[in-house]
């Protein structure tokens, strides 16, 4: 099964902030509506299973 | 074309009015507001026109799509259930932290300021540790969070653990069941979750919440050492256990928001780097990522610093932590500091002006998709609103000098271009004032925002000493500090600052409705009309008074039997607050708990406990109608009263004519005056006056309308003003009945400057003529207007300036008025937002025009 790891929406977090911890990252999505568009952001886990959004990272 | 005024014959001359724009003749009547809005920028344009607005009407969102996240709720329930056993205020802490650590970070294209207190920006959150009512009322709407059966689930979790639950035990049921009736008296506040707040937004501007941190950690350490000396005192050695608990809380706290305010600077990095193509916002999402890194952990150095600190400042202490209404701070004064460094020095994040206005309307902006979850009820009362924000400007400054500035100037201009209802806005009209800036007060009401409402400067700093005297740690406001005043919502004032600002809603108004109290006081305490209970005390039949004092002394008792119920509400509410409901964040920001350690909802400084009187009006004009046509004139007897308003009027035709012309409020006529001024100052403030609340100092009017005088109108039967059941009472705290004022704008000031004693903030409402303040002439009239209003030391007014022709054009063709703004009662709204029960009230509003008479009264120069 795939990843958060494996998604191109997955971003580590850097280590220079408090909440990093090892495999967390930000998952960040893009989304648009009659007004516009925007992103969120939530944290998540490399290892975590993958949702419905998953989008396989070109760079793995 | 937009109308002109006739000319008037003054001084021994025929004065015109031409427009003082005069290329407002090709503009339609019925159109003017549409064509007033001008934002500064095309980004400001833009971000209007894709504004997620969170206007409700009639307790219903306007717009499609507008509905309660779960994510807070599931998150604060998550905390709560994992921190069992340790201290209160650490488990608020712990909430707090684990709804920003965990919570969706949201970034919206265009904007610079940037924050949102929801997992998307068309939702807003709830609040089951505040009310698991509010929360049961969106599970049964349209507006339901998602999965339904998990909310119900959060919401039952937190009954045993509610206010409500902790606090009714201490009342009669019968007391209770007549206060959720709302219709003599608010529900209690235990059970509604409304609240308010002032947050020391200072602290986070000029100190950061590192240097909080490191505050509370030598507080600890200070704390321990005193612990353990020798020999061990426990009379003093054991206060520092809930005070060490409560620093903690405060670092838990602040790291938490640090933490939060960090991963938008990620986002907005990540966003640059990996979504964004046009490279001039890739370089402003670097910028702004950049100030989030830097804030709220450190001082702000520049004017963005400063927005962006406010804001994050904001969203947790009104939206995310717990919810609180009002957004009250001293705008102008705040930001002055960074306006300087931005504007005029240029040391850090160099701007201009029109930069400065810039940012002003993207603030707006964020304001007006502010979505608040209110319940159903408060919904209701706010109509055509998001809720209630309002700031203040303007005043004096400690020393005495004129505290506006060219941020002021700033805020008023983007204001008046960016035209949208939120936020409103209070302007401390001081005669030292400069003009400049009043002119632009003046181009803001002119334009028909209904805001700035104007307070008057020196009362409202009185009123800040007055009850610094009631403080019960001897350190309320000094006579410096008492200058630094905002609005809290829409009409108390209260200190703003690096301490002593009110924290909860045991201070600031909740509502209380003297014209259904009147109706029940002519009927022994019994509501025949609306819930066919006994309301109140028994007090006697209106039939059975030999005098008009036996009527006034029952209705006083009621009076005091009502207000008594509701501030003990509220002060049981704070008592449990301060046990349960700890704000471990708004407690950091706050130099007095910081000094103390102690919690903001238990730490009163500064007394500061008004209470909101509701249809005031009709409640004094059916009490002068009641003394003149049975008591003095013996024209009708007190049984055919009763039997005309148990018909609603119908079949006494005649008789309700009578008493409708009876005298009525705001016509300057010595018999009502005299009656309605002793009402006032005898009972609605002078009863409330002998209660001393939490904070040890007694409750003081601060009457107005919100929606309520429409809501609590349709629940009030006819009244002996000639009024029928069901219709909308009075609309300001001290405004004349809607169209009862016929005798020009000056007689409605010399009528409401009468009443001085325990009553000093009260709202006048006044609706001007249009066709004259778009004249030539406007400023000078409403200028010389606003100085008699200053010289007979009248408190708040605030104005819609708006044509009967526009507002019913409106009603036809709602589509196309979508900038018709009207001051509904302490806020404003956009006209097509109001159900139309309000819009006709706002219709009704007399139109005063100015004659000679009144402009020699100004004594203005034409």
């Amino acid at each position: 099964m795939a990843t958060c790891a494996e998604c191109s929406f997955f971003f580590q977090i850097p280590e220079n902030y408090s909440d990093h911890e090892p495999g967390k990252g930000d998952c960040v999505t893009e989304k648009k509506d009659e007004k516009g568009k925007y992103w969120l952001s939530k944290p998540t886990f490399a290892d975590s299973a993958s949702c419905a959004k998953f989008n396989k990272s070109v760079n793995l | 074309m937009v109308q002109t005024a006739q000319p008037i014959e003054y001084r021994n001359k025929i004065v015109e009015f031409p427009l003082d724009n005069p290329s407002e003749k090709d503009i339609p009547d019925e159109e003017l507001h549409e064509h007033l809005a001008k934002p500064s920028t095309d980004r400001t344009r833009r971000l209007k026109a894709r504004c997620r607005w969170k206007h409700a009407s009639a307790g219903e969102f306007v717009e499609k799509g507008v509905r309660a996240g779960i994510e807070r709720m599931r998150l604060i329930t998550e905390a709560h259930k994992a921190s069992n056993g340790k201290p209160e205020v650490i488990r608020r802490a712990l909430g707090l932290e684990n709804i920003l650590s965990k919570c969706t970070i949201v970034l919206q294209e265009d904007e610079f300021i940037i924050g949102y207190h929801a997992e998307d920006p068309n939702m807003f959150p709830l609040y089951p540790e505040l009310s698991f009512m509010a929360v049961q009322d969106y599970n049964i709407s349209d507006y339901a969070p998602q999965p339904v059966s998990e909310s119900q689930e959060i919401a039952d979790y937190w009954i045993p653990h509610s206010l409500q639950t902790k606090a009714s035990k201490y009342f009669d049921p019968v007391d209770l069941g007549r206060m959720f009736n709302v219709s003599t008296m608010e529900a209690p506040s235990f059970a509604t979750g409304y609240n308010s707040v002032v947050p020391p937004y200072e602290t986070v501007l000029e100190d950061g919440l590192l240097a909080r941190i490191q505050l509370a950690e030598e507080n600890i350490q200070n704390a321990r050492k005193e612990m353990e000396k020798s020999p061990w005192d426990a009379t003093t050695g054991l206060e520092w256990i809930h005070k060490i608990d409560t620093w903690e809380s405060m670092i838990i706290a602040c790291k938490a928001v640090i933490n939060w305010a960090r991963r938008h600077a990620r986002l907005c990095a990540i966003v640059a780097e990996n979504f964004e193509t046009d490279p001039q916002r890739k370089s402003e999402l670097l910028e702004i990522a950049d100030i989030c890194e830097r804030i709220p952990a450190e001082p702000c150095k520049g004017l963005k610093d400063a927005f962006q600190a406010k804001w994050f400042t904001y969203l947790i202490c009104h939206a995310i932590d717990r919810y609180a209404s009002g957004f009250a701070h001293k705008e102008d004064k705040l930001l002055w500091p960074y306006y300087q460094k931005s504007v005029i020095d240029k040391t850090f994040q160099p701007m201009t002006y029109a930069d400065a206005v810039e940012m002003v309307e993207m603030e707006r902006l964020k304001i007006s998709e502010h979505g608040a979850g209110k319940s159903r009820a408060y919904r209701e009362i706010f109509p055509g609103s998001n809720d209630l924000f309002i700031f203040t400007i303007g005043g004096l400054n400690r020393d005495g000098s004129d505290g506006c500035n060219d941020m002021t100037d700033a805020i008023l201009e983007a204001t008046r271009n960016i035209r949208t209802t939120e936020p409103s806005m209070v302007f401390r009209w001081a005669p030292e004032g400069r003009e400049k800036t009043k002119r632009l007060v003046f181009e803001c009401i002119r334009d028909g925002l209904g805001f700035p409402s104007i307070k008057h400067d020196k009362i409202g700093t009185e009123q800040m000493k007055y009850y610094a005297q009631f403080s019960k740690n001897n350190n309320g406001a000094t006579d410096e500090e008492a200058h630094d005043w905002a609005n809290v919502l829409c009409m108390s004032p209260g200190l703003v600052g690096r301490r002593k600002t009110q924290k909860t809603r045991s201070e600031g108004g909740g509502s209380i409705f003297p014209a259904k109290i009147l109706e029940i006081t002519l009927n022994n305490g019994y509501d025949w009309s609306y819930t066919d209970m006994q309301m109140g005390p028994e007090t006697g039949h209106a039939e059975n008074f030999k005098t008009f004092e036996e009527l006034w002394a029952a209705y006083k008792k009621q009076y005091a039997y009502a207000m008594d119920c509701v501030i003990r509400a509220k002060d049981v509410s704070r008592y449990f607050e301060a046990r349960y409901l700890q704000a471990p964040f708004t407690s950091a920001i706050d130099d007095g708990c910081m000094e103390l350690g102690e919690d903001a909802n238990a730490l009163s400084e500064q007394p500061n406990g008004w209470h909101n009187p509701i249809t005031t009006v009709v409640a004094a004009n059916s009490l002068v109608a009641i003394k003149k046509l049975i008591f003095d004139e013996k024209k009708y007897t007190m049984d055919q009263l009763l039997d005309a308003l148990k018909a609603n009027w119908e079949g006494y035709e005649k008789m309700q004519k009578d008493f409708r012309q009876a005298p009525k409020w705001g016509n300057d006529d010595e018999y009502a005056d005299t009656i309605i001024r002793d009402f006032y100052e005898d009972i609605i403030g002078g009863v409330m006056a002998k209660i001393v609340n939490y904070s040890g100092g007694p409750v003081l009017p601060v009457g107005q309308g919100v929606g309520l005088y429409m809501e609590i109108g349709s629940r009030t039967g006819p009244t002996p003003d000639g009024r029928y059941g069901g219709e909308a009472a009075d609309d300001g705290g001290i405004s004349p009945y809607m169209g009862s004022d016929k005798k020009g704008p000056t007689a409605v000031l010399k009528s409401v400057s009468k009443v001085q004693k325990n009553q000093k903030a009260n709202l006048l409402n006044q609706r001007l003529s249009l066709p004259i303040m778009r004249s030539k002439h406007g400023f000078d009239i409403w200028h010389a207007y606003m100085k008699a209003w200053h010289d007979l030391n009248i408190d708040h007014i605030q104005f819609n300036v708006v044509s009967t022709a526009e507002m019913k054009a409106a009603q036809k063709e709602p589509e196309k008025h979508a900038d018709l703004i009207v001051r509904v009662a302490g806020f404003s709204a956009r006209f097509v937002d109001i159900p139309t029960y309000g819009q006709n009230t706002i219709i009704a509003r007399n139109e005063q025009q100015f004659g000679a008479q009144d402009f020699e009264y100004l004594n203005v120069d034409l």
